[in-house]
């Protein structure tokens, strides 16, 4: 599966890095909420994941982007350490498909994200 | 004779000409060396930090995926073990280390988490966090309660508890807040020996991480009569947020406490947990309180006044202040059903204000 993860910390990006591309998956890391929407058309991810506190665009408007371009596919994992109800609330009004928060389990990650796998699923 | 003169001239352009020229080659050859210099200590950092981001790397990754270890996984995290281990002597590795398995850790959970932990513990960057405890700077002191904390390394909590009554005020919060993210509600044990004061934010930032765990019926009544007052208004705010309804009497008694901010925290209080005597209590220290208090009263009786109490409710309408008056008069509207029809005519014959008063809280109904 061909995911886009925008995450603006270092570390966080490495460990999706690790854990993703073990899983078999193909990564494209993207350090901003900007660079993750500018990337879409070239990418084409199967999955977006996206933290929420970002320079430039906010994971937010990431998952508005991602829904207006493709409106019926390409879902959106949020993966944030904003946990508040009324923040989960307007991701998924806004169209986010999975909320997760940080401190996350990585082995939970992997099987959230298997949930997508279309191809997997046939 | 001039032509002596010009040859000596020449002579001496010639020197100057030649010191200049050799002045700029000997400052230019510095240059090329401090260059030179700077490159190749550049390097040797470039290379000593690509090869600790590595180890950090590598130690990450393995906590990551710690279910898919066998033999040889095993003897690669040895190694990478081994290499770290002989440079923590080094206190900038520590300090890079450590800080990238507590980031680490802070956003991970789980089993991967716990092998951070162990590679944490492994490492015996514990060790050293604890030697930091006892340093001067308050801020070594600060950064080794929260390592120790991020890292759940419950084992300490009786070092870090010494902590929570330290002179410095960052280095208590963190040390406070240690003993509740590792216990809960049963790491409010502090409060019983603190003697400095708990400020505001500390508290928000304590209700906040007791937000995160389980509710608890720990005795709280104890702290109401502690002498640091802000622990008093602490355990208010407990009471308050946990509905201890079962406290009533005691949290009226903060309401003769010598302290006024006591009294408000316990006014504030009362406004949540209420018995059908609640009104006449705070209606007999109305007059003995300040105006801030006595708002804060009027606020109340919204929530806890009822029929019995309208003469003291319509009494608080001549009052000079409007919040005072706005207040009372939402009270009187709630008091009973008749409330707001004794408010409409109370209004007539009264003074412009109660009219618009009348009017603001009828908006407020119909919204």
């Amino acid at each position: 599966m061909k995911i886009l993860v925008a995450e603006d910390d270092q570390l966080m990006m490495k460990m999706l890095e690790f854990r993703l591309r073990k899983d078999g998956h193909e990564v494209i890391i993207t350090h901003d909420g900007r660079e993750a929407v500018s990337k879409l058309d070239e990418f084409q991810p199967d999955l977006v994941i996206t933290d929420i506190m970002m320079p430039y665009l906010s994971g937010l408007e990431v998952v508005s982007a991602v829904k207006k371009k493709y409106p019926t596919g390409t879902p959106v994992v949020i993966l944030s350490g904003m946990g508040q109800e009324n923040v989960v609330l307007e991701a998924f009004q806004l169209g986010a498909d999975d909320y997760m928060t940080k401190p996350f389990s990585p082995n939970e990650l992997s099987v959230r994200v298997r949930r997508f796998d279309m191809s997997a699923i046939k | 004779m001039a032509g002596r003169l010009l040859t000596y001239l020449i002579k001496i352009s010639w020197s100057v000409q030649n010191i200049a020229v050799a002045a700029v080659v000997a400052l230019m050859t510095c240059l090329l060396v401090f260059m030179l210099l700077y490159m190749y200590v550049k390097s040797v950092r470039e290379k000593k930090q690509h090869k600790w981001r590595m180890i950090s790397d590598m130690l990450i990754n393995k906590a990551i995926f710690y279910e898919d270890r066998d033999e040889i996984e095993d003897q690669i995290l040895a190694s990478v073990l081994e290499a770290a281990q002989k440079l923590i002597v080094n206190r900038y590795f520590r300090k890079f280390i450590a800080g990238e398995l507590v980031s680490a850790k802070k956003n991970i959970s789980g089993a991967s988490a716990d092998s951070l932990k162990q590679f944490y513990l492994q490492l015996g960057l514990d060790k050293y966090a604890l030697k930091n405890l006892e340093s001067r700077q308050w801020y070594v002191k600060a950064e080794a309660i929260q390592e120790l904390t991020i890292m759940h390394t419950d084992e300490f909590i009786d070092q870090l508890h010494t902590h929570t009554n330290d002179k410095n005020e960052y280095v208590r919060m963190e040390a406070q807040a240690a003993m509740v993210q590792f216990k809960g509600f049963d790491g409010l044990d502090f409060l019983n020996s603190i003697s400095y004061p708990l400020s505001n934010w500390q508290q928000i930032k304590l209700l906040q991480l007791l937000s995160l765990k389980p509710p608890s019926t720990i005795n709280i009544d104890k702290w109401f009569k502690s002498d640091n007052n802000s622990v008093v208004i602490f355990a208010l705010k407990l009471a308050r947020n946990y509905h201890r309804f079962e406290l009533h009497d005691a949290i009226t008694e903060c309401l003769d406490h010598e302290n006024a901010d006591v009294r408000y925290e316990a006014i504030r209080c009362l406004n949540e947990i209420y018995t059908d005597e609640t009104a006449d209590h705070l209606i007999s220290r109305f007059l003995q309180q300040g105006l801030k208090h006595q708002v804060a009263i009027a606020r109340a009786m919204q929530n806890v006044g009822s029929k019995k109490d309208e003469l003291f409710l319509f009494d608080l309408l001549k009052h000079e202040s409007d919040e005072l008056k706005l207040h009372a008069a939402r009270a009187l509207a709630n008091a009973s059903k008749e409330g707001l029809l004794s408010l409409e005519k109370y209004s007539k014959e009264s003074e412009e204000a109660i009219s618009q008063i009348l009017m603001h809280i009828k908006g407020e109904n119909a919204a």
